[in-house]
């Protein structure tokens, strides 16, 4: 008996872990189970690794585009090279001010006409969105639990919602996308009001339970319901980009292409509000104050509070 | 322990690097990498729990569901080790034709559990580039392994090892 286990020790280790890893997979579906520890020490361990690739990124982009482009001119022109390539990362960098300017204030007018507390966080880092075969779809958030976020709070941008936060750490969150497979989103047809559910299938959104008799059409935009507890009432959650009759006979297969285009993202804003589902206003019928905080990146603003 | 020590450390780094850059270029799979590395050149229970333990950083890390590339690397470890009899690593295009075979493998399992969790997710074409690109890098990479662990650089041909 032991002379067989010895034998066959690695298949035995790979069996059990083998279903540790099911049970795993089947416990912990949503990712927010055990493994708080793990992704403490991960985050902390990562989380500075990954801002200072951040930082080192655009530094490089500058240099790749700045200095490279210069490289064999003569001697005689090493002053005059110099020059023009301080002003050329002087462009590079008021360009990328520039950018990040505008991307605030859109953010900020977008903070402007919605209601609850908010707070604008930057993504340091990304899932592999596919390119290494996998489906998971999440983006890692500068901002944490010491920031005031938790978990299942919205995550959107100024284009519309992006996803919902899975995992907190003090300084770091992790959203989960609406493109991932685990998400699903109420939504309703802004044209005729259908309700469905918007599910993310690692690629794109799929909207399930519209019924073949329904009238849902191609270039339809889809906006939360707020009947989930997650998400406010009216987000933009994406555009109708197809619809065929599905292989059931009952469902109609349509196909929604998200609203933000989160390849494109830097910043976005984590809804901090307890609990805003629906709710537009306070008690008194006054707009709740929204934060304004805007952390990391230059400038750093601070919004004022609503009347 | 060793393996422990180095390798995780590793991943942990490559995988932040990879967290940055990743939307815009397509990274080998170097938890896969370092299973195949492990399950050929040492196996040992030590290195099923190593694997198990890359499979459990990479989907904490990605924010994955829990145990689904732990399960994909085990089962790799496993098929590896049992096949490592058989292959031997002998040139570089085997290695890399190897390491694409295995990246595709690692894609199915992966798939397959998150079928078993009732998750509906379709067999993605990404998975062919994800593979390619660790083939296209895993001669290189496997030589590191090999140099990095002092070993006899290049190529990881067991027979002259053993």
């Amino acid at each position: 008996m032991f002379s067989f286990i010895k034998r066959h020790q690695i298949i035995l280790a790979s069996a059990v872990l083998g279903l540790i890893s099911l049970h795993l997979a089947s416990t912990t579906r949503k990712g927010t189970g055990g493994e708080v520890i793990v992704r403490a020490v991960l985050s902390a361990t990562a989380a500075p690794f990954q801002k200072a690739l951040l930082a080192a990124e655009g530094k490089v982009a500058g240099v790749w585009s700045g200095y490279v482009y210069f490289v064999g001119l003569k001697k005689e022109n090493a002053e005059l090279g110099k020059t023009v390539q301080s002003l050329v990362e002087e462009n590079l960098r008021l360009r990328e001010e520039a950018s990040l300017n505008a991307r605030l204030k859109e953010l900020l007018r977008f903070k402007d006409d919605f209601p609850p507390r908010t707070l604008a966080a930057r993504i340091i880092g990304m899932s592999d969105f596919g390119l290494s075969g996998g489906w998971t779809r999440t983006i890692v958030l500068d901002a944490g639990s010491g920031d005031g976020v938790g978990v299942d709070m919205p995550v959107v941008s100024h284009r519309g919602v992006v996803g919902r936060i899975i995992a907190v750490t003090s300084r770091t969150s992790t959203a989960l996308l609406i493109t991932d497979p685990r998400s699903a989103v109420d939504v309703i047809d802004q044209r005729t009001r259908i309700k469905g559910l918007a599910e993310g299938n690692g690629e794109e959104l799929v909207l399930k339970y519209i019924r073949r008799l329904d009238d849902v059409a191609v270039g339809d935009g889809l906006v939360t319901t707020g009947l989930s507890p997650v998400f406010p009432r009216g987000l933009s959650v994406g555009t109708v980009t197809k619809v065929e009759n599905g292989e059931d006979n009952f469902f109609k297969h349509i196909e929604v292409g998200p609203a933000s285009d989160i390849k494109k993202l830097e910043e976005v804003l984590v809804i901090t509000d307890g609990n805003t589902a629906g709710a537009d206003k306070t008690e008194g019928g006054q707009p709740t104050v929204p934060d304004g905080r805007v952390r990391k990146g230059k400038p750093q603003t601070r919004g004022k509070e609503r009347p | 322990m060793k393996d422990f020590l180095i390798m995780l450390p590793m991943t942990v780094v490559y995988l932040s690097f990879k967290s940055v850059l990743a939307p815009a270029i397509p990274f080998p799979d170097i938890t896969l990498l370092i299973t195949i590395f492990i399950a050929y050149e040492r196996p040992s229970v030590r290195g099923v729990a190593l694997s198990f333990a890359l499979g459990y950083i990479e989907d904490v890390f990605n924010g994955g569901i829990i145990g689904t590339s732990s399960f994909a690397l085990v089962g790799i470890f496993t098929a590896v080790h049992m096949l490592s009899r058989r292959i031997h690593f002998s040139t570089a295009s085997i290695e890399a034709l190897s390491a694409a075979g295995l990246g595709l493998v690692k894609g199915f399992l992966v798939w397959f559990v998150l079928r078993l969790s009732d998750l509906n997710v379709p067999v993605i074409p990404q998975m062919l580039l994800g593979a390619f690109v660790t083939g296209l890098f895993a001669p290189v990479i496997l030589s590191f392994f090999m140099w990095f662990s002092g070993h006899r650089v290049p190529g990881m041909a067991k027979g002259g090892e053993r």
